[in-house]
């Protein structure tokens, strides 16, 4: 006689106040001064609560926070590799599934959540995530993007932006711009794709209600959810320790970043400024992007501009192959 | 109740799945143990077995299913062939270094290139290092009985490591054999439910597998040493267990077959041992004494075992199917392993190896006959080369004798 | 009896599996990281919450039973994105040398 699975609903939080203050992932880390993606771990901790499991790819969210031997995660939390993430947690829903109806594990499910970089969602994690997206596992896939493979030491990743220096695309006399791709655009790689899916959602740390609260919906829709997570990271980006909040501010007020949620076929946009600054005042304060030239500007602008006009949809960008021609 | 059925290898490793009580499974399809994959989503479907059919996207993610399936308190099993085995590579460690007992079955299968669907050891050979309990089974039978013996030393708190549970692809996985199923109370009392000490559990929460410096690195390494070096007692216990509540009569480490007495002995794991013995019978019939050993398990390699089986006879002939390009013998890897058993031996025997049903050929009497003169010739002339290549070189060229 | 002798300082929980820390992690304190320390002026301060909810370590909460802003001096690095958010300006960004607890002297490099 199978046991009815119960699941956990969690409430949305109206204000600050309404945040508990007890925390999941605790002090006690080896992540950078002003770590985007560890003010990411805190808040989707506070979404999630200590009825979670969480599941840390390799990257700076698992390298530099359990270094070494301890780890600040109040809940039962396992390391996975960069690759399986998304394979890691199906295994685990699955269990507790069996287990639940088996009448062996006597409790609600648990959230499961996994926290993957870029890397690890999108490029080297994409088919393991994909997977658990179209499986239907009841699990959330929380991709913290800092826009590069920051762990190894800032090296490119699919999210890192047109013209960024990182050590795998340094500027150079033969490439001016350093990187030359535009991203991929990970919330889209997912919606539309994937039937078992319902929420898909962006959002950022200068939002942090608005990701708690997002976080909780992709946990309380049954199947599988996704949230892109932008989190400023201030050694790979090149920006001062005390900013990692405003300049995801920034992103936004300048259309770098959107804020939205897709719920079953409908988008609906957050924190869209009456008016955009343009990119450059985005990107001239972050040294990754200081040997750009008024050109790169205006090509990052040109993309912006496409990206928000129609939001949501694909943006061709025009592509000239791995040089940019002279 | 238990039941006499004909099973091939692969529906015995399903049927031994499903009286094991598996709880979680992941499947991919790739040839030729995708048939265990076929048979246990039917059970799953018909409600025979309660347990979550995962469909992985691919054999890295099976293997990962499957130890996250371990990790969070349930019974998992997958499976794979050939190249799939190999591109799981990754997840190997992972799974016996965090303790994870899954089991995953094996159906073995030449590596590309090209494309070889037949039978070849090398696939999860090349695993052996990974930390993984390894064996290989003869017959369905075996398979059947492997299965549920593998999940017990496995799980054992002692040990708390996976297991690859393995067989010949095709020549056991495909072809059927008589075997004897086991009734489901029976499996019940001699394999308890899955009990990890440490699980991802909100009740108990646990952070499992922080990073370490270098010198924490020796100490989880011993810990894994630990497991092999007490492995052994607990294989013989379960071994012991099994066949005496199942009437079955297995040697733990390995099956000796006609060894008391002979001069040279065939030394092999798998299904190729069965065509041995039928060799042996006629060699012996011509006044040859020839054995044959069966290694049952490649991890933990049963040294001392092996050691007192190969002492018995003055040249042994290691029938290797699996390769090692470039390894010491220019051959396989049973051998040499073989060899460093008998290290230590006063009377070590000659222990040269022919590389026999390479790419999934089979391993013929006429072939059988041709490696027992060559171990005779040895042991007149005290000395043989590290291999042969059986059809390949002259020793072993002409194989119809 | 296992020939294996596992010294003290090497002894490592199994599969490297901890049981989780509850309200902090002590194998990694951070306090000891910073150059300079922020500073709050109770009487300022409105309680909106920014420093709790931005800083990455979680070195703010309120003591809802005092009503202020309470700062961990243990794992604070210093990094004052709470100074940068802070809407009162009730925070202020001080050198460590400062403080006579300021610039904790470490017995070994890290």
């Amino acid at each position: 006689m199978a046991i009815e699975v119960k699941t956990q609903t969690m409430e949305m939080a109206k204000s600050l106040r309404q945040v508990p203050q007890e925390e999941g992932y605790v002090p006690g880390h080896r992540t950078c001064q002003g770590c985007g993606p560890a003010l990411v771990y805190k808040l989707v901790y506070k979404a999630a609560g200590l009825n979670s499991i969480f599941l840390g790819p390799t990257g700076c969210m698992y390298v530099a926070n359990t270094s070494y031997l301890c780890a600040p995660f109040a809940g039962p939390w396992m390391h996975t590799q960069i690759t399986n993430g998304g394979a890691v947690a199906s295994g685990i829903e699955a269990a507790y599934q069996v287990l639940i109806r088996k009448g062996k594990y006597k409790g609600e499910l648990p959230n499961i959540v996994v926290m993957a970089g870029d890397g690890g969602s999108i490029d080297i994690g994409l088919q393991a995530m994909s997977a658990m997206m179209y499986r239907g596992h009841d699990a959330l896939f929380v991709m913290y993007d800092n826009e590069s493979y920051a762990n190894t030491g800032i090296q490119v990743s699919p999210t890192t932006p047109f013209g960024a220096n990182t050590t795998f695309t340094p500027p150079g006399k033969a490439v001016p711009e350093g990187r030359v791709l535009f991203p991929k655009d990970a919330p889209q790689l997912v919606i539309g794709g994937h039937p078992a899916v319902h929420y898909v959602a962006t959002a950022s740390v200068a939002y942090p209600v608005d990701l708690i609260n997002k976080v909780r919906k992709g946990l309380n829709y049954k199947g599988p959810s996704f949230v892109h997570l932008h989190a400023p990271c201030p050694k790979g980006w090149l920006f001062d320790a005390s900013k990692t909040v405003s300049v995801a501010k920034l992103a936004i007020q300048t259309g770098m970043w959107v804020n939205y949620e897709w719920e079953n076929g409908e988008y609906t946009y957050q924190h869209t400024p009456k008016e955009y600054k343009p990119v450059k005042e985005y990107m001239k304060d972050q040294y990754r992007f200081n040997h750009l030239t008024d050109a790169h500007f205006a090509k990052m602008q040109a993309f912006i501009d496409a990206r928000l006009k129609a939001p949501g949809k694909p943006v061709a960008v025009p592509v000239q192959g791995p040089r940019e021609q002279s | 109740m238990a039941k006499e059925v004909f099973y091939s290898g692969c529906a015995a490793a399903a049927y031994a799945a499903k009286d094991a009580r598996v709880e979680v499974i992941s499947s991919y399809p790739i040839r030729p143990y995708t048939g265990i994959m076929m048979e246990l989503s039917k059970l799953v479907a018909n409600g025979e077995l309660e347990a979550e059919f995962v469909l992985g996207e691919g054999e890295h993610a099976q293997v990962s299913i499957a130890y996250g399936a371990s990790a969070a308190g349930a019974r998992a099993y997958t499976g794979s062939s050939g190249v799939g085995v190999t591109y799981a590579m990754e997840c190997y460690s992972p799974a016996a270094g965090g303790r994870l007992p899954c089991q995953m079955a094996i159906a073995d299968r030449a590596l590309d290139p090209p494309g070889d669907f037949g039978s070849e050891h090398t696939d999860v050979m090349s695993a052996r290092d990974q930390g993984w309990i390894m064996g290989w089974a003869e017959s369905p039978q075996e398979v059947y009985d492997n299965t549920i013996m593998y999940y017990r030393i496995g799980e054992d708190h002692r040990i708390l490591l996976p297991q690859f549970c393995c067989q010949d692809g095709y020549f056991v996985s495909h072809i059927p054999g008589k075997m004897q199923m086991e009734d489901q109370k029976a499996v019940d009392d001699f394999l308890p439910p899955y009990n990890h000490p440490h699980t991802l559990d909100p009740t108990k929460p646990i952070n499992h597998g922080p990073q370490i410096f270098p010198d924490q690195g020796s100490a989880i390494n011993v810990q894994r040493a630990v497991a092999f070096d007490d492995v052994e007692a607990v294989i013989e216990e379960v071994v012991t267990d099994y066949n005496k509540a199942f009437g079955r009569n297995y040697s733990p480490f390995v099956d000796e077959y006609m060894m008391d007495d002979a001069e040279i002995c065939f030394f092999l794991q798998g299904g190729h041992a069965r065509t041995a013995r039928f060799a042996v019978n006629h060699l012996r019939k011509k006044g040859i004494k020839v054995g044959v050993a069966r290694l049952r398990f490649m991890r933990p390699f049963p040294t001392q075992a092996v050691a007192e089986s190969l002492s018995k006879v003055k040249a042994v002939g290691v029938i290797e199917t699996n390769t090692s390009y470039g390894g010491v013998t220019r051959g396989g890897n049973i051998a040499p392993e073989s060899r460093a058993a008998c290290y230590n031996l006063d009377n070590r025997p000659i222990i040269t190896s022919f590389m026999a049903g390479l790419g999934g050929e089979i391993v013929t009497l006429n072939e059988f006959y041709a490696m027992a003169r060559v171990l005779s010739d040895s042991v007149k002339s005290g000395k043989a080369n590290d291999s042969y290549w059986m059809n390949f070189e002259k020793e072993v060229l002409d194989t119809h004798s | 009896m296992s020939r294996f002798i596992i010294p003290k300082h090497l002894e490592v929980p199994l599969g490297a599996c901890l049981p989780a820390p509850v309200k902090e992690q002590p194998g990694m304190i951070t306090g000891n990281w910073r150059t300079e320390r922020p500073v709050i002026d109770h009487e300022a301060c409105t309680t909106c919450l920014n420093c709790f909810i931005f800083c990455p370590d979680a070195c703010w909460h309120l003591d809802e039973k005092t009503e202020q802003m309470v700062w961990n001096a243990d794992y604070c690095k210093g990094c004052m994105i709470c100074v940068n958010e802070c809407p009162a300006n009730c925070l202020s960004t001080v050198n460590e040398l400062e403080f006579p607890d300021g610039v904790v002297r470490l017995e070994k490099p890290f």
